[in-house]
């Protein structure tokens, strides 16, 4: 496993903020890695770093085992896909694609071949004559990613490549991403805030906040385990509850169990209040507010259930103010620090 | 990658030494206690402030120029924003010709419009000098009045106005309480772009001037031709002077950029 | 919207009366048939003026000028605007302003600068005394190297001013495409920024060529009946000398030049536009 580039203790400053904060991170050769994390978490800034176009405060950027710290944007070989994709507007897709060839003096020939071969990547080999104004907003994107391609670059770098489409275009988009590159075989390096996009498509993710790592490693490893409240929210988990014996625990609320009557306590059973119901089709939502505390105090609790397998005294007890019993099986809950 | 190309920053400077230089050299000698105008100047003094501001001509024309500054520049504006809003919202045929007439004195030179103006109005129809300036002054500022006063018509909603209509304001209550307000920039960006233009013009009012009624720029360059002496660098930088309050207060009131360099940053 | 025809022609008609009689008739009439002058008298002195050496080179002259002048503030005014508008620096709004306040100074004002920096006992010829290059100041004033001066002053404003427009239109992001692509900075600016801005250079171009064959203020001072200029040449005839065919003549060989310019810099920006 070889590392294809690292951040080593980078920061970044801009005034008194603080963008990216000591930043120790690999990225792996031949992997697609997601900074994932709310805006402002630093995860732009990092990788307009790692393409050069902002210089850190501190810090070093590798590539390729070399210190690119102080090389301008033109010296690091990098392939960019910008969230606006940035096509030149004065030129065809063709000379958009063949842009960063021409720099490169490949020969006349040659570049019309290689054009041609990233635009059949894309899919948009039939669009090279167009400009980018008259193409759709899927196609400009793709013409974007053919440009960086094109280049054969060391990484591919991709801001937020998907989030100008529309939401039908976006699911399909993460399959193609993955398709070129296991096609091509780039590094990826691909920054965005949509969670559930950094689970389907990454192979290593890194969750960021406030300029800093809080948790990466394989979406496989990531998602069952998050190491912290921070991690847990930022994908998707709702629930968050201090028990006695085992401190601060999330659970995923379709893990959760809800069952009529007042039962009492115990380690994974509480008692809780229904405070609302929201049907949405197969799945039941409840917001529920338990008591998990001496004196009545309570923590408010989010289940998903499955609508299809209510009995008829669930139904019953299933109303705003109606008193029901929540549990979950202790290896459901997952221990979080702070 | 922020580092900027020294080329393009050796340019840049050298053209802000050209804009610039010049200007403190006049503020410089307006300080002279000397006969001539010299750098370095000979010894500080005020006088030759006090002999601007105590000459006749000068303080004359100061007057005049201010009287028809104001006056042409109400006169455009009163003229030129019905113009507007009939160009922008009325439904008139041939509207880009009219867009570009109205545009049309900027592209005449001012001295033959001048030289127009003097032929036909004061020699032809026997009007005074200053009808005629008033009348020429407030042409060359219709160009200001339109686009200005249009460029913020274009932002403001039309919808604004039909819910006004719709709400019961009568047309002539939707243009005071609606259009107008929502004009108010743009009004007083032409306003003082207006000002600026008709006080600083040159080539018209040299042409259309009198004895009686001449402009103070025009008299300044008269004086030139005459005499070497500081009192020009001392009355140029009252103007200089005056000319910065007004875009403090240009910055103040609406952003010194949107004013007078068109620019929406 | 107005809905009624007539409410709106009510609002344009006093704007457009002032309009038409006090810039555009009296100019046609002037530059086609000017009164007070024989039919004919006009083309005459047009044509006399195109084969008079003299008159020749002040239209030579004018035009020399007007170019020299459009080339320098075109090469010192993109720069710049291409700085400011891409610059973060909290001192690009300032810079900006500066570069804008001469707009709005009186062209009087900014000329006379250069009779204190240029004059006989002016900044630069003592220098080159002081520097033992000669033993007595040259004539700087009065010279077309001074007109030309004046008039970069004058119209680097408006240069800047519109490719600052022009730049600050053309996406960041392009720049940043570009250099990520392998292309450096020169590259970058003639491949991508200048392409782009090309409309907006194209407009400069013609504002400061188009003021710099009229103006009057800076020739006159400057250059005095040293350098004549078409300006200056159509004040002497028409202020001093009181010869109108010759001041018409001259008006209509201004006029001519900048509208060509015009026309010129619109269909250039026009096909621009249609092939993009």
């Amino acid at each position: 496993m070889t590392t294809a580039a690292e951040f080593v203790a980078v920061s970044r400053h801009f005034g008194d903020f603080t963008a990216v904060d000591s930043l120790d991170l690999a990225i792996r050769e031949g992997a697609l890695t997601t900074l994932l994390g709310p805006s402002g978490c630093g995860k732009t800034t990092s990788l307009r770093m790692l393409a050069g176009y902002i210089e850190p405060s501190a810090g070093k950027i590798m590539i390729g085992g070399k210190d690119h710290t102080d090389a301008p944007p033109e010296k690091r070989d990098l392939g960019m896909v910008f969230q606006s994709y940035a096509l030149f507007p004065h030129m065809t897709v063709a000379g958009n694609v063949g842009f960063g060839l021409k720099l490169r003096k490949v020969p006349r020939a040659e570049r019309a071949r290689r054009v041609a071969e990233a635009l059949e990547l894309v899919g948009l080999g039939h669009l090279g004559d167009r400009r980018p104004k008259a193409l759709s907003g899927g196609q400009q994107q793709r013409v974007a990613l053919a440009r960086a391609i094109a280049i054969r670059p060391r990484l591919l770098l991709l801001d937020e490549p998907l989030s100008n489409l529309d939401a039908r275009l976006r699911v399909q988009m993460r399959g193609e991403i993955r398709r070129i590159q296991a096609e091509t075989g780039l590094t990826v390096v691909l920054v965005t805030h949509d969670q559930e996009e950094a689970l389907e498509m990454s192979d290593h993710m890194v969750v960021m906040n406030a300029g800093r790592v809080m948790q990466q490693g394989a979406p496989d490893e990531l998602f069952p385990a998050p190491a912290n409240r921070f991690v847990a929210e930022f994908l998707g988990y709702e629930n968050f509850l201090t028990l006695p014996e085992r401190g601060l625990v999330t659970v995923r609320p379709e893990l959760l169990t809800v069952a009529p009557g007042d039962v009492g306590g115990g380690e994974t059973a509480v008692s809780a209040t229904v405070r609302s119901i929201a049907y949405r089709g197969v799945e039941v939502r409840v917001a529920l507010d338990a008591t998990t505390g001496a004196g009545g105090a309570t923590t408010p609790l989010v289940a998903s259930l499955r609508g299809d397998a209510l009995t008829p005294e669930d139904r019953a007890a299933l109303h705003p103010g109606g008193r029901v019993t929540v549990s979950a099986r202790p290896d459901h809950l997952v221990s979080l620090a702070g | 990658m922020k580092r900027s190309s020294p080329v393009a920053a050796s340019l840049a400077v050298l053209g802000y030494l050209v804009m610039i230089v010049p200007i403190l050299f006049v503020v410089a000698t307006a300080f002279t206690e000397g006969e001539t105008l010299r750098f370095p100047p000979e010894g500080l003094s005020l006088r030759w402030f006090d002999e601007a501001t105590s000459y006749q001509p000068f303080t004359d024309a100061l007057l005049s120029s201010l009287q028809l500054a104001l006056l042409a520049t109400v006169l455009a504006l009163a003229v030129g924003i019905p113009a507007t809003l009939a160009i922008m919202r009325g439904r008139l045929p041939g509207r880009s010709l009219v867009e570009g007439l109205f545009l049309s004195p900027l592209i005449l030179p001012e001295l033959v419009v001048g030289l127009a103006l003097f032929q036909q109005l004061m020699l032809q129809l026997e009007l005074d000098n200053f009808q005629a300036l008033l009348i020429g002054h407030t042409a060359l500022l219709l160009p200001y009045a339109v686009r200005v006063t249009g460029a913020s018509l274009v932002l403001a909603d039309p919808a604004l106005e039909e819910a006004a209509r719709g709400l019961g304001a009568s047309p002539l209550r939707t243009f005071f309480t609606v259009t107008l307000p929502v004009l108010r920039p743009g009004i007083i960006s032409a306003a003082l772009l207006s000002f600026v233009t008709s006080f600083n013009n040159v080539p018209i009012s040299l042409l259309l001037q009198s004895r009686d009624f001449r402009t103070l720029p025009v008299t300044m360059l008269d004086y030139v031709q005459q005499n070497y002496t500081p009192i020009i660098a001392a009355m140029s930088t009252l103007l200089l002077a005056a000319t910065v309050v007004l875009a403090v207060v240009a910055e103040r009131i609406l952003g010194f950029a949107r004013i007078f360099g068109g620019i929406n940053r | 919207m107005i809905r009624s025809r007539r409410i709106a022609l009510a609002l344009l008609l006093p704007g457009l009366a002032l309009l038409v009689g006090g810039v555009v008739a009296p100019s046609l009439v002037m530059l086609l048939s000017p009164p007070r002058v024989e039919t004919g008298e006009v083309l005459d002195r047009l044509g006399r003026m195109l084969s008079d050496p003299y008159d020749l080179e002040i239209v030579w002259r004018t035009l020399r000028v007007g170019l020299v002048v459009t080339a320098i503030c075109v090469l010192l005014g993109f720069p710049t605007a291409f700085l400011l508008a891409r610059s973060r620096s909290r001192w690009a709004g300032p810079l900006l302003a500066l570069a804008i306040f001469p707009l709005l100074l009186s062209n009087v004002v900014r000329t006379y600068g250069w009779l204190v920096v240029l004059g006989s006992n002016g900044v630069v010829g003592k220098t080159l005394v002081a520097l033992g290059f000669t033993d007595e100041a040259p004539q700087l004033l009065y010279t077309e190297l001074a007109v030309v001066l004046g008039l970069v002053q004058l119209f680097l404003p408006l240069a800047i001013v519109t490719c600052y427009s022009a730049v600050a239109q053309v996406d960041a992001g392009l720049d940043d495409a570009a250099r990520g692509l392998g292309a450096g900075r020169t590259r970058t600016m003639w491949s991508v920024v200048i392409p782009l801005s090309m409309p907006g250079i194209a407009m400069a171009a013609t504002l400061v060529f188009a003021g710099a064959v009229t103006a009057y203020t800076t020739p006159y001072l400057l250059g005095g009946s040293r350098q004549r200029m078409l300006s200056t040449q159509l004040f002497s005839y028409s202020g001093v000398t009181l010869d109108w065919a010759a001041a018409s003549a001259t008006a209509i060989v201004m006029t001519i030049l900048v509208v060509l310019v015009y026309v010129a810099s619109t269909l250039a920006t026009r096909t621009r536009g249609r092939i993009q």
